[in-house]
C-alpha cells in the first residue's frame, strides 16, 4: 500500500494550484471568499476562464476536446478546486448533457452542441423532475407528440436549477404512454427561446432564487433534436445520473469549510462545539479515505459500484453538519437572516462576519440530501445492490 | 497511490480466515469459555506453528518484521470470529515493548513468546490514573523494592513474567518481574468479552537493576508506541466485528420470516442495515489511514489512531446494538454469537481510552 500520489500526479496538482493562484478570476474569488452570491456574468467569466485553459472538458475523452484526465487527476481537480473555495462547476452542460450527446448523439448533434459547451457559449439546464415525479422519475408525464418533422411538447418541469439563466434545456419526455413506463421516455434538446416556454421562479427557504418551474405549452421542437432513439431516454438518463456522481463527496469543499469553522470555534472556548468539530473532522477523514479507496480500486481496473452511494450520503451529511455547527457557533446572531429580500437585504448584519451567512447556508444546504437521488434512494440502492436484500 | 493489499498480505488474511472458519467456530470457543481454561492451548500452539506469534518482531529478534498493516489484517479477522487467545497481551503489548528496547534479555524472552512456551504481560494501568498511562503511583524505592497496584493486566494470570511501569528516581521505568516472586499477589477477573485480566499488588518486591528494561524518555516512548499499536489492533478487531455484524444481520433478516415474508423486505430494516454497512466502511477507511500513518511512523500516527478509536468506540457499539435489535429475541440470547459482538464492542471501547477520550486526544 502506498498512499502517496505519483510524481506526475503531484506535478499535475501543482499545475492546478498555479491556475488557482494566478488565473482564477479575482472578482469571483473575492465574492466566494465573502460568501456573496455570484451573478450570471460571474459564472460565465469563471467557466470561460476554465475553457481558456482547456479544462472545461475535464471529464471528457480527448477526441471530443476533453482533457482525458485519469480518475486520479479528476479527483485532484475536484479536491483542489474545493479547497480553494471555487464555485462548483455547472454540471448541466459539461458533465450531464455532453456525455449523453457524445455517447448516444449523431455527428450533427456533436458538431452543433459540444464546441459551445466546451467554450461555455451555451448555458444548459436540466428538465427531469416534474411536480408529480421526483424520486419516481420514470412516472414523468410531460408529453412529446410527433407532428411531421417536429415534436409538440406539453407539460411542466420543476426544481430546474438556474433555468432563468439557461439557453438550452435537456428534457425527458414521454413519447409513448402504453407499456412499461420506462420504455416510453425520450431525450430531447430544447432551445429555451422557443415560444411556449415559461420560466417561473421558486424561492427556496434560504430566500434565494436558484430553482424554477418550467412550463411547456405546445412547444415546437425540431425532430432532429431527439438524442439517440425514441423510447430509449431512460437508458440515457440513467447513464447521465452515473456521471453526476463525480465529485459528489465534496471533500475539498468540506475541508475548506472545516478549516474556517475551526477558526471560528477555537475563539469561543466551548468544549461542546469543540467536540462536534472534532467528530466532523474525523468524518471528513473517513470520507476522504473512502473516496481514495474507491479511486484506488478504479485505477487498478476495478469497477466500484453502488458503494459509491456512500460518498453521496456521507458527503452531503457532512456538508449539512458543517452548516449546522456554523449556525450554533453564531449563537444569537444566527437570527440575522438575510431576510425575505434575499441575500444582502440586511445591508450591515450585526455580529461576527461568519454569522452573516450561517443561517442562509444552513437552509440552502438542505437541498444536498434531496437532489441527485435523495439519500433515502441511495440507501435503497445500497440495500439492493450491495447488501442484496 | 495504491491502496491494495500486497499478495503476501492477502495470503496472510486467507490463512487466518481458513483457521477461523475451520478450527474456530463459536461453539468450540464457548466450550473453552465455559471451562476453567482462559484460552485454547491447541490454538495457541497452532498460532506459534503458523508463525503468527512472531509476526511483528524484528528479524534480529527472530521475527518476521511485519508491520501494523499485517497486524491489522490479523486482528480484523480475529474480530470477525471473536478470538479470545491472548495475542494482544503477549505479542503486541509485552512483545513489542521488548522488541523495541535495548534490554539485554530480550532475545530469549521474545523467542519464548514466539514459541508459545511463555506468557508475558504488560502492567501499565493503575486504578487511580484512568487512561493516563504515563502517570504512576507504583515505584521502586532507593533500596530496589517495588510497591504499588496495577490494574487490568491483560492475561496476567497466565503470564509468568510481567513488565511493570513504575517510577524510579523520579522517572518512568519499565521493569521485568516474575509473577511468582515474593511480594507479588493478584486477583484474576473474566472480562465482558471473555478474556481475563488481573489486578496485581506489589509489596516490597525485590528488583535488580539488570531487570530494568528502560527508563526515562525511552520507557515512555516504548510504552506510548506499544499502546498506540495495541489501540490500532483492537480498533482493527472492531472493524472486523462491524463487518460481521452487518453481514450476519443481513443473512438473518433474509431467513427470518414474519407476516409471511422475510423481514429483510421491510425498508426500515434495510435502511438500518445500510447504516451499519456505511459505518463499517467508514471505520475501514479510518483503519487504512491509521495503519498507514503508523506504518510510515509519521508525526500524525497518534492522532489518526485516535480518530479511528473514537469512531469505532461510538459506531462499533451502535452497529452491534443494531445487530442485536434486528435479531430480536435471538439477539439477546447468550447462546447466539451476535450478542457477543456487542460485548466485544463494549470491551474495545473501554480499552486504551474510550471514544470521548480519543476525541479529545484527536483535537489536541
Amino acid at each position: 500500500m502506498d498512499i502517496n500520489f505519483s510524481k506526475e500526479d503531484l506535478q499535475f496538482r501543482d499545475e492546478l494550484r498555479e491556475w488557482l493562484a494566478n488565473d482564477y478570476p479575482k472578482h469571483v474569488k473575492d465574492k466566494m471568499n465573502k460568501g456573496e452570491h455570484l451573478t450570471r456574468q460571474d459564472m460565465v467569466d469563471y467557466h470561460k476562464a476554465l475553457s481558456a485553459k482547456g479544462w472545461m472538458g475535464y471529464n471528457w475523452p480527448v477526441e471530443y476536446g476533453g482533457t482525458g484526465w485519469s480518475a486520479t487527476q479528476l479527483y485532484l481537480f475536484n479536491k483542489e478546486f474545493g479547497l480553494a473555495g471555487c464555485p462548483p462547476l455547472l454540471a448541466f452542460g459539461v458533465s450531464m448533457v455532453a456525455p449523453v450527446i457524445y455517447t448516444f448523439g449523431n455527428d450533427e448533434q456533436k458538431k452543433r452542441f459540444l464546441p459551445d459547451i466546451l467554450d461555455f457559449n451555451t448555458w444548459w439546464c436540466q428538465g427531469y423532475s416534474e411536480p408529480g415525479s421526483g424520486s419516481d422519475l420514470a412516472s414523468l408525464k410531460t408529453k412529446a407528440v410527433k407532428d411531421g418533422d417536429h415534436y409538440i411538447v406539453n407539460g411542466s418541469k420543476t426544481w430546474t436549477t438556474l433555468a432563468q439563466n439557461a439557453d438550452w434545456i435537456f428534457l425527458l419526455v414521454r413519447t409513448e404512454s402504453t407499456g412499461k413506463k420506462q420504455e416510453g421516455i425520450s431525450f430531447l434538446l430544447v432551445d429555451m427561446k422557443t415560444p411556449g416556454i415559461e420560466v417561473k421562479p421558486i424561492i427556496t427557504i434560504d430566500g434565494d432564487h436558484e430553482v424554477n418551474s418550467v412550463f411547456f405549452t405546445d412547444v415546437k421542437v425540431p425532430a432532429e433534436n431527439l438524442v439517440g432513439e425514441e423510447g430509449k431516454g431512460w437508458t440515457y438518463a440513467k447513464f447521465l445520473l452515473a456521471h453526476e456522481r463525480f465529485g459528489i463527496a465534496a471533500v475539498g469543499a468540506s475541508m475548506r469549510a472545516l478549516n474556517k469553522l475551526k477558526e471560528v470555534v477555537s475563539a469561543l472556548n466551548n468544549s461542546d462545539l469543540d467536540k462536534k468539530v472534532a467528530e466532523m473532522e474525523i468524518a471528513i477523514s473517513a470520507l476522504e479515505m473512502t473516496e481514495l479507496r474507491l479511486l484506488s480500486e478504479l485505477e487498478n481496473g476495478g469497477h466500484p459500484g453502488a458503494e459509491s452511494s456512500i460518498l453521496k450520503i456521507k458527503g452531503t451529511e457532512i456538508q449539512q453538519g458543517l452548516t449546522e455547527i456554523f449556525v450554533e457557533a453564531a449563537g444569537e446572531y444566527a437570527l440575522m437572516y438575510p431576510g425575505a429580500g434575499g441575500y444582502g437585504s440586511n445591508d450591515k448584519p450585526s455580529g461576527p462576519e461568519h454569522a452573516a451567512v450561517s443561517l442562509e447556508r444552513f437552509l440552502n444546504f438542505r437541498k444536498t440530501s434531496i437532489y441527485g437521488g435523495s439519500n433515502e434512494i441511495q440507501k435503497n440502492i445500497i440495500s439492493k445492490f450491495v447488501l442484496g436484500v | 497511490m495504491n491502496l491494495s493489499y500486497t499478495e503476501e498480505q492477502v495470503m496472510l488474511r486467507e490463512q487466518i480466515q481458513k483457521f477461523c472458519e475451520t478450527e474456530y467456530d463459536f461453539y468450540k470457543r464457548e466450550d473453552v469459555v465455559k471451562s476453567d481454561k482462559d484460552f485454547d492451548e491447541n490454538a495457541w500452539s497452532l498460532f506459534a506453528e503458523q508463525g503468527w506469534l512472531s509476526m511483528p518482531f524484528s528479524e534480529e529478534s527472530g521475527g518476521f518484521g511485519f508491520g501494523p498493516i499485517e497486524l491489522s489484517v490479523l486482528f480484523e479477522e480475529f474480530g470477525k470470529s471473536l478470538v479470545i487467545e491472548p495475542y494482544l497481551a503477549n505479542v503486541v503489548l509485552a512483545g513489542t515493548v521488548l522488541d523495541k528496547s535495548n534490554f539485554s534479555k530480550k532475545v530469549e524472552l521474545i523467542e519464548a513468546i514466539c514459541s508459545g512456551s511463555m506468557h508475558v504481560s504488560l502492567a501499565f494501568a493503575e486504578p487511580a490514573n484512568s487512561y493516563d498511562y504515563f502517570k504512576s503511583n507504583t515505584n521502586i524505592s532507593d533500596d530496589n523494592k517495588l510497591n504499588g497496584t496495577k490494574s487490568l493486566v491483560l492475561n496476567g494470570k497466565n503470564a509468568s513474567k510481567l513488565i511493570v511501569s513504575c517510577i524510579k528516581n523520579d522517572s518512568l521505568s519499565l521493569v521485568l518481574v516474575d509473577q511468582d516472586a515474593n511480594g507479588v499477589s493478584f486477583n484474576s477477573f473474566r472480562t465482558v468479552d471473555e478474556q481475563t485480566c488481573a489486578e496485581f499488588i506489589f509489596e516490597n518486591v525485590s528488583v535488580e537493576d539488570s531487570d530494568i528494561i528502560a527508563s526515562g524518555d525511552e520507557a515512555k516512548k516504548l510504552l506510548e508506541e506499544a499502546i498506540n499499536l495495541a489501540t490500532l489492533c483492537v480498533s482493527a478487531e472492531a472493524v472486523g466485528c462491524m463487518t460481521s455484524c452487518y453481514l450476519k444481520t443481513v443473512q438473518y433478516t433474509k431467513e427470518r420470516e414474519q407476516f409471511d415474508q422475510p423481514i429483510s423486505n421491510f425498508q426500515v430494516l434495510q435502511h438500518r442495515m445500510v447504516d451499519m454497512f456505511i459505518d463499517s466502511e467508514l471505520a475501514k477507511s479510518l483503519l487504512y489511514k491509521a495503519m498507514l500513518e503508523v506504518d510510515s511512523n509519521s508525526d500524525e500516527k497518534f492522532k489518526h489512531v485516535s480518530a479511528l478509536k473514537a469512531h469505532v468506540g461510538k459506531f462499533g457499539k451502535l452497529s452491534a446494538q443494531n445487530a442485536v435489535q434486528l435479531h430480536g429475541g435471538m439477539g439477546v440470547s447468550e447462546e447466539m454469537m451476535i450478542g457477543h459482538y456487542l460485548k466485544k464492542m463494549v470491551a474495545i471501547d473501554a480499552m486504551f481510552g474510550n471514544a470521548d477520550h480519543h476525541l479529545k486526544a484527536f483535537s489536541k
